[in-house]
């Protein structure tokens, strides 16, 4: 029997950007996927071509594979680009009108008809007429960022800012560095490490570790999880190696994640949000029984001097021992001591998937720059000692970013991209994400003022520059165009976002998106965009700790139904809008610059700079394959800080004074009084925005805490649909009522106390709103918490303040204000909520209308409840 | 022969096998060897989790599981003419000759052989015969597995391994071919504190001492952490010891019969000073 098909490259991924890994094979027949599998390497090389690396260590050895590590995000796909809620034809809500009454008010609630894509774009081009002449460009906000399926000549993200900027700009919704928040507000003012605060020096980090390391702290890290979306499993199979060579795990989170899950190792419960307690008293044993490197303190450190004065409590009459920690962050004593004990004594590494729940958590600031206060007291940067990713190998280009062996070649085709890319200038008009919401109801005449634009590639001194928003004499928001439907299942404070995309002075929001999903309900006119297994392409390959690869996708099966692409959806605008002539004319020709998916392609292919010895653009057009080998004596590549190590001047840290600021000068000078992020690292208790601890009064109606992870079963809010995920366990908690709710792990303490058990449907809830889901009574929660991974599909039942949402998506009920008061980090993990049972049944005959809508249990929400002309 | 090899140690519950599975046999028409499994309901592979333990002294098992290819098939004993075991061991359900037997769902006593209604057809795991015939070195759920958990090849290249493995319900007699490498047992779990001086207590002995026979089976020190983890227990009855000189010696009950057991503070203290 035929069993194979023909053979696709594709990189299943959803960085969103020109950049990440997954490449899978993907063998279609007569326009049908028949299976996405791993691409083997011998497929397209041989061995004596890539010259495999090896790491030996203790005896035993470590290679790369023989064939790329897909997540089940990537193998379950063809579930995602079928599923029942894609939208086919472009889409208009049946009571927006835009020659008449726009009904705003009923955004998220009404249904929507078919319209032609001639309809649907005539419509748009004459809104951005509109707007621009009544209100200038500025009054559109773009929002074209996040994740999202990654593509490069049909990005995901800004095909159409990329439109808008050839007539006028837009006002830009500014993407935060989410990955890396404390690490970027806090841990670049201690130890510089441009552009996120992480340590970026990475280079043969990986190798150190295997040969000098003895214990590895996952710290809120769920390398099993985080790095799935874009970057595989080979991170599982490098915390399995340093297990078989005998260095131990610790796993310092509220839950037992995937990772604890996987590997064996020392749990260590800590609160969510409560890590800064729990570093201070690390230091506390540290500081008391002299068990940290001091000369080496002296010499790469400034200001440590004012941490001990903090820590042995004479600044505020508190010491931080281990029994004050255990009041605040759940580890008794006992541990913390023994912890710390064993930390002075071995040499031991702190791991990362760029960052845990307390990087995304009130005041993230400052366990991030504790953190680099602990490696310092242990002497980073000798042997064995460092802080390693276990995620995105060699980010944004640079060797140094990549812990393992390196390729000869780091693949980048900017040529090609027609995406948003995260720069700083050309946009004055921009409003930080975590403040959209504020800006779209910002009452006339006032403006938001904040620092720094808050964008990851940003060097630390931008976060000392103040900004406003609007511009002087620049209009508020008027219209929306996105192709990023997630902003209320990823930000903070989405109930009250709800209420701002209804607000009657966005007179027009424009969507363009494959599903119907989350803020895409609330939008006024929706546009069909294809999977990238519906389109040609180019990608890369760099961040799957093997080999790298650059490669042609063609287009797996033709698009589905009227779908398009990003950019394919701008270029139809832009044929609308040329027809008004003026700034407009030729607008078509000018954005796509007279090429067409193959011209784009060389454009790539020629911006990656690959050597002809390597490959030409001929031999690539033939081959749709350029994989790079190992590099030739990566071995001899400098460790990661050991020139640091050695001798401070040899390898500064970014800081002003070159070493590791335990005293931030930059903080102390522009910011002395802040005492959200004070020049010391601080456990900050509460501030007058934030009240999310414990000892808050507000802890006696909401007395838990909440950790959201990065997903499971999802990157963020995609893949919610995939039904084969679905009926996985740890994926949906099906309900009395038949519906597949999101899980809610409660330890059985809390759950004997609160009488919940496995199955029932609970209301987590604050005064911010509800959100439902199904309990799971296990032991792989602490006491105090309750977990529920963020980002589930949104099932609005009420909209807005004080909502209720069936889906489970708890970003609704985030805090809305910013981390801390000088930075513009969101707050979307470690704060308070209470739950409770809810009879499902009573709330199904309260909202009826809601709980009727058609819904596949296997699939969840689907389009066509939302479609009158079907 | 063929047989599938798989090393708990290394599974990372990623369910790659539960999922390729699927992707390879719904909406795919492989007959003769397997007709379309339906979307949703159907595990021909799947992926059970396990939580045991007690916070934080807690452990995660992962098994992959399908058809064990049973060399004393009961299913064949039961449809003798509609399924058949192939040179290479793999035992295949012929989707015409067993269509309307319901019967086969309940011959199976691992629970492996699902029923679609839709088909009225007896269903389950085919090793990917219809690849293995044109030329696939393994099943789906093998080439999927990152982590090296899941293999499969000839018996011989595996029969070193194979005298540490064992498969799954053995006592049942079916000679399956699903071999189970590092199998978790019971495991008996400590953190051993001194409540008074507030500490752990390290390097005392922890001895675990089977009720029945007084059989000492596990002897070790508890670490840094001042914590104990003895795996590998046999479900039985048993007294964990706790030892170190100067403090008084503790005897507590260790049943795993049922359950792991994990003591997450085991309260230890020092012996009165005499008077």
């Amino acid at each position: 029997m035929e069993t194979r098909g023909d053979t696709v490259f594709r990189g299943i991924a959803w960085s969103a950007f020109a950049c990440s890994a997954n490449t899978a094979a993907v063998d279609v027949k007569d326009d049908k996927i028949i299976r996405i599998r791993p691409l083997h390497f011998d497929e397209v090389s041989t061995k004596e071509y890539r010259k495999p690396w090896k790491i030996e260590a203790r005896g035993h050895v470590f290679e790369p594979g023989e064939k790329t590590m897909l997540p089940p995000l990537s193998l379950g796909y063809k579930k995602r680009i079928y599923s029942p809620n894609r939208i086919l034809r472009p889409m208009k809500r049946v009571d927006w009108d835009p020659n008449g009454e726009r009904n705003t008010q009923n955004r998220g609630k009404s249904k929507f008809e078919y319209i032609s894509w001639d309809e649907a774009t005539s419509i748009i081009a004459s809104e951005i007429k509109r707007i621009h002449d009544e209100y200038g460009p500025y009054a559109i906000l773009c929002q074209a960022d996040g994740h999202g399926e990654t593509k490069v000549v049909h990005a995901p993200h800004g095909a159409q800012a990329n439109l808008l900027d050839l007539v006028g700009g837009y006002t830009l919704q500014s993407r935060q560095p989410d990955s890396w928040e404390g690490w970027y507000w806090g841990g670049k003012h201690i130890w510089g490490n441009e552009p996120v605060g992480m340590q970026v020096n990475q280079m043969n980090l990986y190798k150190d570790l295997c040969e000098n390391c003895d214990a590895m702290l996952y710290w809120g890290c769920d390398l099993e999880v985080t790095p799935w979306g874009w970057g595989g499993e080979q991170p599982s199979r490098m915390a399995y190696f340093l297990e078989e060579i005998g260095v131990k795990s610790f796993f310092i989170s509220p839950d037992l994640n995937y990772t604890g899950a996987a590997h064996k190792g020392r749990w260590i419960p800590v609160l969510p949000n409560t890590d800064a307690a729990l570093q201070l008293a690390i230091a506390y044993v540290w500081i008391t029984e002299g068990t940290y490197y001091k000369e080496y303190v002296e010499t790469h450190t400034v200001g440590f001097d004012w941490f001990e004065y903090y820590v042995l409590g004479k600044e505020d009459g508190i010491p931080k021992t281990p029994k004050w920690a255990e009041s605040k962050c759940g580890v008794p004593s006992y541990t913390i001591k023994a912890f710390a004990r064993y930390w002075a004594k071995h040499a031991v590494s702190i791991g990362h998937a760029d960052g845990g729940g307390m990087i995304r958590s009130p005041f993230s600031a400052e366990p991030a720059r504790l953190e680099v206060c602990l490696l310092a007291m242990q002497g980073v940067g000798r042997p064995g000692v460092g802080q390693m990713h276990f995620i995105e190998f060699g980010q944004f280009g640079f060797n140094e970013w990549n812990p393992m062996p390196r390729s000869t070649k780091y693949f980048e085709v900017p040529g090609a991209y027609h995406g948003w890319m995260e720069l700083l200038d050309g946009h004055p008009s921009f409003i930080p994400k975590t403040m959209i919401h504020k800006a779209l109801t910002l009452p006339e005449g006032e403006k938001l003022h904040w620092h720094g634009h808050g964008v990851c590639t940003a060097p630390r001194n931008d976060q000392f520059i103040p900004f406003e928003w609007p511009l002087d004499g620049a209009p508020m928001i008027h219209m929306i165009i996105s192709d990023s439907p997630s902003w209320t299942t990823c930000w903070n404070g989405g109930y009250e976002m709800q209420d701002a995309l209804r607000n009657p002075r966005v007179e027009t929001f424009i969507m363009q998106h494959p599903w119907f999903e989350n803020d895409a309900v609330f939008a006024d006119l929706i546009l069909p965009v294809n999977t990238m297994f519906e389109e040609k392409d180019i990608a890369v390959d760099n961040w799957s700790g093997q080999f790298n690869m650059m490669y042609i996708q063609d287009n797996c099966i033709n698009p589905i139904g009227e779908s398009k692409s990003d950019w394919e959806c701008a270029i139809e605008v832009a044929k609308k809008l040329q027809e008004y002539g003026g700034i407009y004319e030729n607008l078509a020709e000018r954005y796509t610059r007279g090429l067409d998916v193959d011209g784009w392609i060389k454009e790539g292919f020629m911006s990656a700079n690959v050597d002809p010895s390597m490959m030409t653009y001929e031999e690539f057009a033939e081959k749709k394959m350029c994989l790079a080998p190992t590099a030739e004596n990566w071995e001899n590549d400098t460790v990661a800080l050991s020139r640091w190590y050695e001798d401070w001047r040899k390898q500064p840290m970014q800081t002003p004074t070159g070493k590791i600021e335990i005293y931030s000068t930059g903080l102390a000078e522009h910011f002395p009084d802040d005492p959200t992020r004070p020049p010391v690292p601080h456990w900050i208790e509460e501030s007058e925005e934030l009240k999310e601890r414990l000892s808050c009064d507000r802890a006696k109606d909401y007395p838990f805490l909440i950790i959201s992870n990065h997903p499971r079963w999802r990157v963020h809010s995609e893949h919610d649909d995939i039904t084969w995920f679905r009926e996985i366990e740890t994926c949906k908690v099906k309900g009395p009522d038949g519906y597949m709710y999101e899980p809610v792990w409660l330890n059985p303490v809390d759950a004997g106390k609160l009488g919940i058990k496995t199955g029932d449907v609970v209301s987590v809830y604050n005064e911010r709103g509800e959100v439902l889901g199904g309990a799971l009574v296990t032991e792989r929660v602490m006491p105090g918490t309750v977990y529920q991974d963020h980002g589930a599909r949104i099932d609005a039942i009420v909209r807005g303040k004080g909502g209720l949402d069936r889906g489970g998506a708890n970003n609704l009920i985030c805090p809305s204000p910013t981390a801390s008061n000088n930075v513009v980090s969101e707050v979307t993990n470690g704060f308070l909520v209470n739950v409770k049972k809810v009879d499902i049944f009573a709330l199904a005959e309260k909202y009826p209308e809601e709980f009727g809508r058609e819904y596949q249990p296997e699939a969840g929400l689907q389009v066509s409840a939302w479609i009158v002309n079907e | 022969m063929k047989v599938f090899v798989y090393d708990l140690n290394k599974c990372n519950g990623c369910h790659n096998c539960q999922i390729v599975c699927k992707d390879e046999h719904c909406d795919n028409d492989w007959s003769p060897i397997a007709k379309p499994q339906p979307d949703t309901g159907h595990f021909w592979c799947k992926v059970d989790e396990e939580v045991c333990g007690k916070t934080p002294l807690v452990r995660v098992n992962y098994l992959s599981h399908h058809c064990n290819h049973c060399d004393n098939a009961p299913c064949m004993k039961a449809a003798p003419d509609a399924i058949y075991k192939r040179e290479d061991g793999l035992v295949i359900i012929d989707p015409e000759k067993a269509a309307g037997n319901k019967d086969i769902v309940k011959a199976c006593p691992y629970g492996e052989i699902y029923w679609n209604e839709e088909l009225k057809l007896a269903q389950k795991c085919t090793g990917c015969a219809h690849l293995l015939d044109d030329g696939w070195a393994v099943p789906r759920c093998v080439d999927a597995c990152c982590t090296g958990a899941l293999r499969f090849g000839d018996e011989e290249d595996f029969a070193e391994e194979l005298k540490n493995a064992e498969v799954l319900r053995p006592e049942s007699g079916c000679a399956p071919r699903v071999y189970y490498l590092n199998k978790p047992k019971r495991f008996v779990a400590a953190t051993v504190v001194d409540l008074d001086a507030d500490e752990v207590v390290i390097d005392a002995t922890a001895m675990l001492q089977r009720v029945s026979d007084e059989t000492v089976v596990a002897t070790m020190q508890t670490d840094e952490m001042g914590d104990v983890f003895i795996e590998n227990v046999e479900p039985d009855n048993y007294y964990l010891w706790i030892q170190k000189e100067g403090y008084v010696t503790r005897r507590i009950p260790a049943d795993t019969r049922e359950k792991d057991v994990a003591i997450p503070e085991l309260q230890f203290s020092t012996e009165p000073v005499k008077a």
